[in-house]
């Protein structure tokens, strides 16, 4: 009894509510820096891009368009539905922040949602998924409250590079409401995207598909944007999509803080849902879960090469779809921009400064923008090797490779279906843009489109270079390495084209060495020298990769 | 195929300035089931992965069959393996994950496949996502042992199954034995190893300690005796390979007695002896001796 009386008194302080509530507190920050620490790296570098190339344009804006542009010629612009569509609504484009605004806002709007949305899949399904939750969930905190705790430091992270991009704008000396409305933008369409990733990883059962049905959000909501900048009946579409509801903010113009106000609630849903479906579910489980139960699939699991090939096809059928409705846009509007862009010569000086030259044909205005399927591919390619690396790390390789096949083979393998896809990629632009471009009879034929679209998988090889790269030496950055070439490249282009910097500054760039075909010939030193980079750079990865030991 | 199914010369794995195996040599004979044994981090795991050219020796050498471990095409047609801890691909299901394995491996005996899918109780139809850790060792175990290689590698192979499994495990590598297949079992089921191997190794902050037959390695370790006298107790303290004696009273003595036991019962043997008792040590207290700190 007395041993009982004593262990009584020793246990009763620990069941105190104070107690209690502030261990409680001191387990839920521990997760808050346990996200933190798998975040901070990413989150600097997207902090930095949107202050640097917010910044960057904004300053050098004098040097390239300031002065050259007069109010018929935005009157002009503001009216076309084509440039409407592919650009933004162009407002205050007379003034530096209107003009940054314009320039960088799209690009650093998809930068952060993207990356916000495939972070928070990979914190939390991706590491529920490897078993590592189950420890964390042993503990004093819920599984919503380890869900909500993690997006919360990717909202953060999106309000720092709301506020980089704010201050920077501050610090060119544009007017500080405008730069305030875009930068809460930005933030807000990051948030938008962060409460995405965490709703689909709630459900669905594997990262891959949470982080596929997030892209597909952004694409729907992309496309929603230009199909209500583009249609005058459809214009109502924007208040629908982040995209939109930050276009309609017109920051430096009517600086209105209304579609923001919608754009917090658009954030709010799903930030405050993810944590009630995350109650709602089994640890490692899910809402929409796969059946238990299926009769097997048999094929391409005969070797290394056609299971390669198994293992690219879904991710492959999800991007082809993603590009076949953005190429399809780009057809159809294929008739209408040319004619603009001659009607607005001006424009299309002004378009040229920003590194859209030959617009005024279709032929140019396509080739354009198959230049920016160069980031879809190498995005690709570089995700594809990730996919590699992650399979090492979760130790799925070492039943294959304990077979009696070399290591090359599965890397040459997995090389080789990486490749496969990327030109299946390009024939599926190709194929979606003259489809689009038949439909409103617009003169492009399907081999000038292929052309064109083949003409940037120099930029796909150079990034499956990197990622080899990466995976023989450095394999957990084979996901940024691999896609720095592509993204990091175009962003550089972007900023390069728009700022008045040096040119050797642009070149760097791999999108300064591709020809705008099919406007143009192709450059063939260019993507010569572009292939033997990325080939340098993979047999560079091939030597690490059979030295080294595997995880 | 000549020699031993696996040997290895100096085989040494650094990983900084951690030595995580120190200049192992080893022989498993062809037929032989080499039980390989070690507390955490002893070495074991590294062993295997530098066996499966996994990770790269930094120095010494591996063969398996006369091939060397290096030469992976060669090496990896005459073993199969299971890892400690099985990933299979979380979409495909258990017989699609054999016959990726099935496909790849050194080649598969797919009647003997479907005999232990159906001894080891697996639902093959399950996505691998549904495994439970035991179930996707079992993919593993049955994939290996379909391949009917002449050399199976199996790295903690149980630690996921249940008992009655345990017992199926058991009876299909005493099968393997029969058909002529070597096996080497790193586990820390002591009563699986003693139940299995005819030899055993044992690794100890990456060196090999000891390799010995499972009853040779007995003989190498104290037995505890306990007696009991009628008259006077013998004085025992300067008896060679007598050691920890104490007296438990009324005439009775308990001791470790190591080493040739000549002395120690000519000792006994001119008193008089009413009960004598000697236990032979387990695998268990075997292995605590080189675990604890006086294996070193």
């Amino acid at each position: 009894m007395t041993d009982l009386a004593a262990a009584t008194t020793v246990s009763a302080p620990s069941a105190s509510p104070r107690h209690t509530t502030r261990a409680g507190r001191g387990a839920a920050r521990a997760v808050v820096h346990l996200a933190v620490r798998q975040t901070w790296r990413g989150a600097l570098v997207v902090v930095l891009l949107a202050g640097a190339m917010t910044a960057v344009v904004a300053t050098g804006y004098r040097a390239t368009v300031g002065d050259d542009l007069d109010a018929q010629a935005l009157a002009a612009l503001a009216g076309s539905p084509a440039i409407r569509t592919l650009f933004g609504e162009p407002v205050a484009l007379d003034s530096a922040g209107g003009f940054t605004v314009w320039r960088t806002g799209t690009a650093l709007a998809v930068v952060l949602a993207a990356w916000s949305f495939l972070g928070v899949v990979s914190v939390t399904r991706g590491e529920e998924d490897a078993g590592r939750w189950d420890l964390l969930l042993a503990g004093r905190v819920s599984l919503p409250a380890i869900v909500s705790r993690h997006l919360a430091v990717f909202v953060a992270a999106d309000v720092l590079a709301g506020a980089a991009a704010a201050g920077a704008l501050v610090a060119a000396g544009t007017a500080a409401t405008g730069a305030v409305l875009h930068g809460l933008g930005l933030a807000l369409v990051g948030a938008v995207f962060a409460g995405t990733g965490a709703v689909t990883a709630q459900l669905l059962s594997s990262r891959g598909a949470a982080a596929g049905a997030s892209a597909a959000v952004l694409g729907l909501a992309l496309l929603a944007r230009v199909v209500g900048d583009g249609v005058e009946a459809l214009a109502w579409a924007r208040w629908a999509t982040p995209f939109g509801l930050v276009a309609l903010t017109r920051p430096y113009s009517e600086d209105d803080p209304l579609p923001l106000v919608v754009l917090g609630v658009l954030a709010v849903v799903p930030i405050g849902l993810a944590p009630v479906l995350a109650a709602r579910r089994d640890v490692r489980g899910a809402w929409f879960s796969t059946p238990t139960h299926r009769r097997p699939r048999r094929w391409l699991l005969g070797s290394l090469w056609t299971f390669a090939l198994r293992r690219a096809t879904r991710p492959f059928l999800g991007w082809a779809t993603g590009i076949a409705a953005w190429f399809l846009l780009i057809g159809l509007l294929a008739a209408s921009m040319p004619a603009f862009l001659r009607d607005n010569p001006r424009f299309a000086a002004l378009a040229d400064a920003a590194g859209f030259g030959g617009l005024v044909r279709v032929e140019g205005y396509v080739a354009s923008l198959f230049a920016l399927l160069a980031i879809p591919l190498g995005a690709f390619v570089a995700v594809r090797m990730a996919a590699l690396a992650h399979d090492e790390v979760a130790g799925r390789l070492w039943l294959l490779l304990t077979g009696p096949v070399r290591r090359l083979t599965l890397l040459f393998a997995e090389v080789v279906a990486t490749l496969l896809g990327a030109v299946g990629l390009a024939v599926t632009a190709a194929t979606a843009s003259t489809l689009g471009a038949a439909i409103v009879g617009a003169p492009l034929t399907w081999p000038a489109a292929l052309s064109g679209t083949l003409n940037v998988l120099p930029v796909a090889v150079l990034c499956l270079g990197a990622a080899v790269a990466a995976l023989g030496w450095v394999p957990r950055a084979v996901a940024a390495l691999g896609a720095l070439p592509a993204v990091g490249g175009f962003l550089l282009h972007v900023t390069a084209e728009s700022s008045g910097a040096p040119a050797w500054v642009a070149t760097i760039s791999p999108f300064a060495h591709l020809a705008a075909v099919p406007d143009q010939p192709p450059d063939r030193a260019g993507v010569a020298i572009l292939t033997c980079i990325g080939v340098i750079l993979g047999l560079a990865g091939l030597v690490g990769y059979t030295r080294r030991d595997l995880c | 195929m000549s020699g031993p199914a696996l040997r290895t010369v100096d085989l040494s794995k650094r990983y900084g300035r951690i030595t995580a195996l120190d200049r192992l040599d080893l022989e498993v004979a062809v037929g032989e089931v080499l039980g390989l044994l070690g507390p955490n981090g002893a070495g074991k795991s590294t062993t295997v992965r530098l066996l499966l050219g996994l990770a790269r020796p930094t120095s010494g050498r591996a063969w398996i069959f006369d091939r060397a471990a290096g030469d992976v095409e060669a090496a990896h047609r005459l073993l199969a393996y299971v890892p400690a801890d099985v990933a299979l691909w979380p979409g495909m299901t258990g017989a699609e994950c054999l016959e990726l394995l099935a496909r790849i491996g050194p080649g598969t005996d797919r009647a003997y496949r479907d005999e232990l899918v159906a001894r080891f109780e697996l639902d093959v139809d399950r996505p691998a996502r549904t495994y439970s850790t035991g179930n996707r060792q079992k993919v593993a175990l049955v994939a290996a042992f379909a391949t009917r290689a002449p050399l199976l590698l199996l790295d903690e192979p149980t630690s996921g199954l249940d008992p009655l499994m345990e017992q199926v495990f058991r009876a299909v590598v005493r099968e393997a034995r029969e058909n002529g297949q070597s096996v080497l079992l790193s586990s820390h089921q002591l009563n699986e190893v003693e139940a299995l191997c005819d030899r055993v190794a044992v690794l100890r902050s990456g060196r090999l300690v000891e390799v010995a037959r499972m009853a040779n390695l007995r003989r190498l370790h104290r037995s505890e005796v306990e007696a009991s006298f009628a008259g006077v107790v013998p004085a025992l303290e300067a008896v060679p390979g007598v050691d920890g004696l104490e007296a438990l009273g009324e005439g009775r003595v308990r001791f470790l007695l190591s080493g040739p036991p000549g002395a120690a019962m000519a000792a006994l043997a001119a008193t008089d002896v009413t009960t004598l008792r000697i236990t032979e040590p387990s695998l268990e207290d075997v292995f605590l001796t080189y675990y604890g700190t006086g294996g070193s």
